[in-house]
């Protein structure tokens, strides 16, 4: 079939696709009805799916890409190539073991707090040099003028994941992984992880999916872990189905999660050492009978929408019947589920309001009548930080998109990634 | 201010006859897209007339499909690009998702959406997602 356009009419379409030249435009504002009037600024665009950025004082950014590899943004704008996936091309160095399939690929990114002295950063990716393959936090030396990374580690190298494609929505290989890395207030490294659709995963006590890790910077356990008896040791919790949300907050430290949740409760949960998160999608349990593929996290009704409280009344995020002493989250998304990926704390005077409030990057599905909710959410939190007091939606000074990533930047303004390949910087202000 | 622009499309031969590969819609710096009447769909019989509302179906892609796919249908984490894709591909594929065929992993994603279009939307849809973001 061909097409061909008729160029004497008038421009009716030109004038419909007008809005979508505002894509490409760098710098915009808007007038919005919310606590602060937000920028925008394109830091990056055209990449690879970018997954996850980590910053130094100086502006100097590090970020993945998905099925790229890992690079460094300098503070005068260049950008280095450092630590390729498999045969991507364009990196001095590349880890041939390391693959992306579906939702795996290389994922978070960390600088050590002590960078300034050891150089060392930290990157999560998925490698096929076990078999099954893994998911594996790799620590790096980056040389002195940014160049290069050596001294490969793989200080966590046994994060599970899929291998075979199974009946479920997104049942492709590759799928939940987790994938943040971030340290804490306490000097600890933190890597969240998925439940790779596999039931048995989220309460094993020695499989480490579904879990937040608190480790050393050599892999080892914190040693105040408190998983139950029989745990890993690395486990500071246990019971997750897929966190890509991690952040730490100002006052108390706490270490918060966001969580994807199953079509229904997405979950901000404030993490207790030790503590349950309460996924566990197992069938012939908690009323349950056999669900596809031994995994219920999709039923009872996977291939069509529905009520999204009966769904969560058949298979709960947080199955507080089963494990009573769960984790209980401080937000739920109205039930809702459409893709809460990732959390950062804001911090700075010139957010008004919103100086230490919580935000978090919602990417959409809409599936089943979902709303698709493609937005940044800003969660503040009551006088005890223990609660949620206040939800605003982030009127946004350009269009919206998979908000994979939310990172504070040394120079308090919010950078955000989405899966179609940009990277914003979003500054209070006009 | 929703204007429908007329196309035609061979939906009955898609996938039964050869089909030129070249794309040649660019609705994005013109107006109306119109059928090639040199195209061979143009003598079968099965050729019928469809509306392409790219309103419509600009508001169908921001309800129903950039939330994967992308805000300029480029591909997105583990979703494929459409924009590279041509018109024919898409209805081809949006026809046996609607049809309740599986292809690929996110097939159940597919067919939920699939199920509620018209002929008239996925003629639609698939020059908007083909030549919008160019």
């Amino acid at each position: 079939m061909k097409f061909s356009v008729e160029r004497s009419k008038p421009p009716v379409v030109a004038a419909l696709l007008a809005g979508t030249s505002l894509l490409a435009a760098p710098v915009l504002a808007q007038d919005g009805m919310n606590t602060t009037k937000l920028t925008s600024e394109v830091v990056l665009d055209d990449l690879d799916n970018p997954w996850d950025m980590a910053f130094l004082e100086d502006g100097t950014m590090l970020f993945t890409e998905k099925c790229s590899g890992l690079s460094v943004l300098m503070p005068d704008g260049s950008v280095n190539a450092l630590y390729g996936v498999g045969e991507a091309e364009g990196y001095p160095e590349s880890g041939s073991d390391l693959f992306c399939e579906g939702q795996a690929g290389m994922m978070g990114v960390a600088f050590d707090p002590e960078f300034e002295s050891n150089r060392r950063i930290y990157v999560y990716a998925t490698s096929n040099m076990s078999d099954p393959h893994t998911n594996r936090l790799m620590r790096f030396t980056l040389s002195e003028d940014f160049s290069s990374v050596s001294d490969r580690t793989d200080i966590v190298d046994d994060v599970v994941y899929k291998m075979a494609a199974s009946d479920h929505p997104f049942g492709g290989p590759g799928a939940h992984n987790g994938g943040r890395v971030r340290f804490g207030p306490d000097g600890a490294l933190y890597l969240t992880t998925g439940d790779t659709h596999n039931s048995e995963v989220p309460q094993s006590p020695t499989m480490m999916g579904s879990k937040v890790l608190r480790i050393d910077t050599d892999g080892n356990a914190h040693p105040d872990n408190a998983p139950p008896e029989g745990f890993d040791k690395r486990t500071y919790t246990y019971g997750h189905r897929n966190v890509q949300g991690l952040a730490f907050h100002p006052e108390t430290g706490a270490a918060i999660t966001a969580e994807h949740g199953p079509w229904h409760s997405d979950e901000i949960t404030i993490l207790e050492n030790g503590g349950n998160a309460g996924w566990d999608p197992r069938p012939n349990m908690a009323g349950r009978g056999d669900c596809p593929d031994d995994y219920c996290g999709y039923s009872p009704n996977q291939a069509e929408g529905m009520n999204r409280y009966e769904r969560a009344a058949f298979m709960p995020m947080t199955d507080f019947e089963t494990y009573p002493d769960a984790m209980p989250p401080i937000w739920n998304n109205n039930g809702w589920s459409q893709g809460t990926s990732s959390a950062a704390f804001l911090s700075g005077e010139q957010w008004g309001d919103w100086d230490g409030a919580m935000v978090v990057g919602i990417m959409g599905i809409g599936f089943g009548g979902t709303p698709i909710g493609q937005r940044i959410d800003v969660i503040q939190f009551n006088d005890e930080y223990n609660d949620v007091y206040d939800v605003t939606e982030m009127t946004l000074p350009m269009d919206p998109g998979r908000f994979r990533s939310v990172v504070s930047g040394p120079d308090g303004s919010l950078y955000t990634s989405i899966d179609e390949g940009t990277i914003y910087k979003l500054t209070p202000g006009n | 201010m929703w204007k429908t622009i007329c196309l035609g499309v061979g939906l009955a031969l898609i996938g039964t006859v050869g089909v030129a590969d070249e794309k040649e819609a660019t609705a994005s710096d013109t107006g109306v897209v119109q059928a090639d009447t040199t195209d061979a769909a143009k003598t079968d019989a099965a050729t019928e007339l469809q509306d392409v509302d790219l309103a419509a179906a600009k508001k169908i892609f921001s309800r129903s499909c950039r939330a994967c796919h992308g805000n300029k249908a480029q591909g997105a984490a583990s979703y494929p690009s459409l924009s590279d894709k041509e018109p024919t591909y898409i209805v081809e594929r949006l026809e046996r998702y609607r049809s309740g065929e599986t292809i690929g992993p996110n097939s159940i994603l597919m067919i939920q959406h699939a199920k509620k279009l018209s002929d008239e939307d996925i003629a639609s849809l698939a020059v908007y997602v083909t030549t919008a973001f160019e």
